[in-house]
């Protein structure tokens, strides 16, 4: 464009030049500069085979039934895209100095050539090109030209300064976040050290204590129950109750607290587990999971609170009062066994949740009829556990009393209060071997 | 089964993360409250100790309890590839006397926490549930009203699905690409591996809390 008008009497020379060269005509230097048509030539070639080469492979999809892998074709086609945009960027700046005619006039292009080569807007281009202008000009046309030029002018400025303004922020924003890279923050923002160093010590911490509990568990001293619960603690929870275990939720199992002789044997706990069966802590010694129970009472636990204890509890049973006791034995022994049964079933805990809970119902079979065997089984359930279950048979009372004076454990309560068939327990550890070799003994 | 991965997230960017979920799941969310309590059985219960937690849920009016065992993780190397915890896990509905059952049994006290925060249960392939809660714990038996976080600065993020031996694959795709979305905030990963923060937390949580108008960075 420039080429044309700033350097006429050039051209002409130019012009002439090339008439006296055969035939071949050179572009002027200066669009030369602008655009190097041969190159744009080449490009467009270039660019025309990628795309009828993609178009191929298309086709070949289709025929062949293929799923296409949509990340090389969209990778291929921003390619192009690209390209295309470069081209036509660079002909855009040198459009006004080209027309664009066919080679060949024929039926195809014959009637719509004069509209290409026309110079002169389109009707409604034209109408609104008038539309635009009017507006522009707006409250400007009174005014002399130069001032009208002025205003345009300071239009213009004010609008490309809003605009760098805009471009500025995006950039900005778009660094601050890292947006439009192809391949990510290359500074990504780091934590100081000493920070993530912290973070990761929190973090365990945390991690531990969902996961283990670490850090969680209360020193012994914390755990007495406040008499203020939350709300959904209070009503099952009695707090200031002696009977009940919770009164004392050790966590420590293995802690050796002295058996408090208040938390024992008051009547009343005996009287309250009357006519219920509460299973206590049930046995799950290896010994004793092989056997199954003979038939007869099931006696009832003895106090929960007695359960907490540990496994160093002395049982003295001696404690219980006599009535209760009697009062005991003699419900149990009004009630045939199979009575009880059905009631232990029943009261069995689902066995989904404690699969370790291992009571061999009583099948009416006993397989031992030898009071010594009987013993043994009494034996049994003292040596691994607190309460729980003590098979009885009521015809062979007198028997097992006399057993019961032998005193399988070493350490078994002289006074003789037997009758009511709670035999003492006494769960040392020691006293683990001995037992084992006292149920050789029993059953020889 | 169910399929987990927990992760951390810093107090301060957790509305920002209440954001982004709402935007994920479209659901809206709901708050948490959940006193957890931790039994171990005793010994006399047979020689490997079992461990049963029991949730009251005490955002409710009336206090839901239920009763989970968590059981162990899926091994091997299959187990070993995949980003997300496998792990049996049984739970049911149970009555307020859970607690006094238990207790019964010959089941002790291990611990105890109160975890404080909001829920999504929303469907993306499965089932997924996500919470994002402050874990606290009692100085004091019981006290859940005293409870002060075990971490101040720092909440758990936990995503978590049901699955069968079936289907666990797909749920298990299911949660991985759900944490793909989360990734600008935190990473997440199984219970036992720590994951630290992200360093585009900053920013992406920024970038959620904004109104959209031109705030300067």
């Amino acid at each position: 464009m420039e080429g044309m008008i700033q350097d006429p009497s050039q051209q002409q020379q130019a012009q002439q030049k090339n008439q006296v060269v055969a035939g071949a005509e050179r572009l002027n230097q200066a669009v030369q500069q602008q655009l190097n048509l041969e190159s744009l030539k080449t490009r467009a070639i270039s660019l025309f085979k990628a795309i009828s080469r993609i178009l191929e492979d298309f086709d070949a999809y289709s025929r062949t039934n293929t799923t296409p892998k949509w990340l090389d074709i969209l990778g291929q086609y921003s390619m192009v895209n690209l390209e295309l945009f470069n081209i036509v960027d660079e002909i855009k700046k040198v459009s006004k100095a080209f027309v664009v005619h066919p080679k060949n006039v024929n039926a195809e292009n014959a009637s719509i050539l004069p509209v290409m080569l026309s110079s002169k807007l389109l009707p409604e281009m034209e109408t609104e090109d008038n539309l635009k202008r009017e507006q522009l000009l707006q409250g400007m046309q009174n005014l002399p030209i130069p001032s009208q030029i002025e205003k345009l002018k300071t239009r213009i400025d004010m609008i490309g300064a809003a605009c760098e303004s805009a471009e500025k922020v995006l950039a900005d924003t778009r660094k601050a976040y890292c947006f439009g890279s192809r391949q990510g923050p290359a500074i990504l923002p780091t934590l100081d050290k000493g920070q993530a160093a912290k973070i990761q010590e929190q973090e365990n911490l945390l991690r531990a204590a969902v996961n283990f509990g670490e850090g969680l568990h209360l020193p012994a001293d914390q755990r007495q129950i406040t008499p203020s619960l939350p709300l959904h603690l209070a009503d099952i929870m009695p707090a200031a109750d002696g009977v009940h275990s919770f009164s004392d939720p050790s966590g420590m199992y293995m802690k050796n607290t002295p058996l408090t002789s208040s938390n024992i044997g008051s009547q009343g706990s005996l009287v309250q587990l009357h006519g219920q069966m509460q299973f206590s802590q049930p046995l799950a010694h290896q010994q004793y999971q092989g056997r199954q129970l003979p038939p007869g009472h099931v006696q009832h636990g003895i106090g929960q609170s007695q359960l907490n204890q540990g496994n160093q509890l002395g049982r003295h049973l001696s404690q219980f009062s006599s009535p209760a006791n009697s009062a005991l034995y003699n419900a149990a022994q009004g009630t045939p066994s199979t009575q009880m049964i059905p009631n232990m079933s029943a009261t069995m805990p689902s066995q989904s949740l404690l699969p370790r809970m291992q009571f061999g119902l009583p099948g009416g079979n006993p397989q031992r009829s030898h009071a010594s065997q009987i013993l043994t089984d009494q034996m049994f359930n003292m040596g691994s556990g607190p309460g729980g279950m003590m098979p009885m048979q009521p015809q062979q009372q007198q028997q097992q009393q006399q057993h019961g004076s032998q005193g399988a454990f070493s350490n078994m309560p002289t006074a003789q209060n037997l009758q009511s068939n709670m035999v003492a327990l006494q769960n040392n550890p020691q006293s683990h071997p001995n037992f084992a070799q006292q149920r050789q003994q029993g059953q020889q | 089964m169910e399929c987990v991965v927990q992760g951390i997230i810093e107090t301060q960017y957790v509305e920002a993360l209440e954001i982004l979920l709402q935007g994920l799941c479209g659901v809206h969310r709901q708050r948490l409250g959940v006193h957890e309590i931790c039994l171990k059985s005793g010994p006399n219960l047979g020689f490997v100790a079992s461990e049963v937690r029991l949730l009251c849920d005490i955002e409710q009016a009336e206090p839901t309890w239920t009763v989970k065992h968590v059981g162990g993780a899926m091994r091997g190397a299959g187990a070993e590839q995949i980003s997300v915890l496998v792990r049996s896990m049984v739970e049911s509905k149970a009555s307020k006397n859970v607690l006094r059952l238990f207790y019964a049994l010959g089941y002790k006290l291990d611990y105890e926490l109160l975890r404080v925060g909001f829920t999504f249960h929303f469907h993306r392939g499965a089932p997924i549930t996500v919470t994002v809660s402050s874990v606290n714990k009692m100085l004091k038996l019981h006290a859940t009203d005293e409870a002060v976080p075990v971490t101040p600065g720092i909440q758990l993020v936990e995503v978590t699905a049901p699955a069968t031996s079936e289907n666990y694959n797909e749920v298990v795709a299911a949660v991985s690409s759900f944490c793909e979305y989360l990734a600008p905030l935190l990473h997440l990963s199984k219970p036992g591996a720590s994951t630290g923060v992200v360093p585009t937390a900053a920013a992406a949580a920024a970038s959620l809390m904004s109104d959209g108008g031109g705030t300067t960075l």
